[in-house]
């Protein structure tokens, strides 16, 4: 098992933050290595998950708006 | 401690010999060896079939096969390409791969990983004798509808049996690749620090692991329609063939994805190799990925615009499907920032890559176009919706695994390959490719439907065409054959880093790579 330093702890705006970039795909190398020390594989995919709830919410109101004009 | 060493060191090569190595083995690089000669001999049958498809519409008229056995032709060519041959090509590369270049001796699961080769060739076996029961093979198309796959004979029951046991493969497999990657890395290589190859494989494992017992699930539903009194798919007895086509697109789509994700991978370790520059934007590829992966889930019914759905599920599922269109063209740009600039060679392996990145965007495009609900109405199952794919999977996906055979073979080999000729595949392929498929685009505009063996007369200039593309790229693909043949057999002797711009771990090691690698693992840092 590689070795990697324990994870510090971070807030979950840093969380959103970074699932937003990764669904848009673009992130800066030093925001990346910063992300990797600081979130833990649990905070990311539950960020994820959250974030592709929201993701789906944001497309179905979109839908209902266009639908409503 | 040296002499328990050296001991040990020898009692390892009294491995078996002739079949029963390969029956047994549980080394990664003969099973990786195993899977590619597999899925090879896969690609040749399934093309063969292809063949057999483009012969009869080299013309209008019914020329060679009754409409039933064409059928069986097109669904069969699907079948054996997607899971035959792509799918475990793929496994094939992350078995040779994955170790070394992570620094591990082997995968997690040796024996499990035989086991996830040996199911693959019963389940060829399956879907080949088919053609030979009664009623021949399945016609139902690669999708295996309902509720025509409810309705037909035997050969079905043996495609949903092949099927499930290839999903067995592709489970055990990834897991496998999951647990190696996760546990199995060398000192200092953090997830960060992995080739983008180990990457992309992680995420499809992934998928896979989601997927494919939806796609179980789905057959399976099938067969106790077929044969145990249920109705799920059939609407005379209260069921839905809708519900099938939901089902399997929810499998489908991301495995489009499975199919493509590796390849981008094999892309993103050999164009920073031939541009002799390092990847650009390696962290917005690993989220550009992660990204797709996720998308891939909420776009499965844009294969189902045709079916009556409510304009607000056509709005959702036609916004969402553009949406991967930004993921997938960071990746694009990304390929194309690496080799700006770069001091670039166009050996055959960058060749091929930079062939996909052309190619593989066009059929990108293609995609945007029938994400469109209006235009989708249009063309659904058309020849444009045949040209599209062929461009993801045959420009994607096939040219992505021949760079990625070319860049690693004198690594697997330990001789250099026929350059000359590994070039003349590249622009045959290429010409043929395009002659092939280029003009289907035209043919589906024009109202061609796909998997009918006669035609209007107004379709036969362009199917001509076609039909000799096919032909042409079929042959071709026996240069390709005598290239590896030849790179087995002899050769000029590969050093252990043959390409100046490549640094992963596997070019660390001697060519050929010796039958134990990283039993001490290295420490990156």
């Amino acid at each position: 098992m590689a070795s990697t330093p324990p994870p510090q702890k971070t807030s979950p705006f840093a969380v959103a933050k970074t699932v937003f970039w990764s669904f848009f795909g673009i992130r800066k190398g030093r925001d990346y290595q910063s992300d990797i020390a600081k979130i833990t594989p649990m905070q990311a995919i539950i960020g994820g998950l959250i974030g592709a709830a929201i993701f789906i919410a944001t497309l179905v109101t979109i839908v209902q708006v266009v639908l409503s004009k | 401690m040296e002499a328990v060493h050296g001991h040990d060191h020898a009692h390892d090569h009294h491995h078996p010999t002739g079949i029963t190595r390969w029956l047994t083995t549980t080394n990664h690089k003969d099973i990786g060896s195993m899977y590619l000669w597999f899925s090879f001999t896969m690609f040749i049958t399934g093309g063969i079939l292809a063949l057999g498809i483009r012969a009869e519409l080299f013309q209008p008229g019914l020329q060679l096969w009754k409409p039933e056995f064409f059928n069986q032709l097109t669904t069969m060519h699907g079948l054996m390409m997607v899971f035959g041959a792509i799918m475990p090509a793929f496994v094939g590369f992350a078995n040779w791969q994955i170790p070394l270049m992570i620094g591990a001796s082997d995968m997690a699961f040796a024996r499990m990983n035989n086991f996830s080769f040996w199911l693959l060739p019963p389940a060829a076996l399956l879907l080949a004798s088919s053609f030979f029961v009664p009623g021949g093979a399945t016609g139902a198309g690669w999708t295996l509808y309902a509720p025509l796959s409810v309705q037909q004979g035997m050969g079905m029951d043996l495609a949903i049996f092949a099927v499930h046991i290839m999903g067995a493969s592709s489970i055990m497999g990834s897991i496998n690749i999951i647990v190696t990657i996760l546990n199995m890395r060398a000192p200092g290589m953090t997830l960060m620090k992995m080739p983008l190859f180990v990457w992309t494989w992680l995420i499809t494992a992934y998928l896979l692991i989601a997927v494919m017992p939806v796609l179980a699930g789905a057959v399976t539903m099938l067969l106790t329609d077929r044969h145990f009194g249920t109705n799920f798919f059939n609407a005379a007895g209260g069921g839905d063939p809708v519900l099938y086509q939901h089902v399997f697109w929810f499998f489908g789509h991301p495995e489009v994805y499975i199919m493509i994700l590796p390849a981008f991978g094999i892309v993103s370790q050999v164009i920073p190799t031939f541009a002799r520059k390092p990847l650009f934007g390696y962290a917005s590829m690993v989220y550009a990925t992660a990204s797709i992966a996720i998308l891939s889930f909420i776009v499965w019914a844009h294969h189902m615009f045709v079916t009556g759905m409510p304009a607000a599920g056509q709005l959702f599922f036609m916004y969402a499907t553009m949406l991967i269109a930004v993921p997938t063209g960071v990746k694009v740009f990304n390929w194309v920032a690496t080799m700006w600039k770069g001091s670039m060679t166009f050996e055959t392996p960058m060749l091929f890559s930079v062939g996909f990145l052309f190619v593989f965007t066009m059929g990108g495009f293609t995609g945007l176009v029938c994400a469109v609900a209006p235009i989708d109405i249009q063309i659904q199952d058309t020849y444009y919706v045949v040209a599209h794919f062929h461009y993801v999977l045959v420009a994607g996906s096939l040219f992505a695994l021949f760079s990625g055979t070319y860049f690693w073979l004198p690594k697997w080999t330990g001789h250099m390959y026929d350059e000359k000729l590994g070039k003349l595949h590249f622009w045959l392929s290429m010409i043929f490719f395009n002659m092939t498929f280029f003009v289907m685009h035209f043919l589906g505009l024009a109202g061609m439907p796909r998997r009918i063996p006669d035609y209007s007369q107004q379709f036969a200039d362009f199917n001509m065409i076609a039909s000799i593309g096919a032909f042409g790229f079929g042959l071709t693909q026996l240069i390709f054959l005598a290239v590896i043949i030849k790179c087995i057999k002899g050769g000029p002797k590969a050093p252990a880093k043959p390409w100046e711009g490549a640094d992963t771990l596997e070019w660390t090691l001697p060519s050929p790579a010796p039958y134990h690698t990283f039993e001490t693992p290295p420490v990156v840092k």
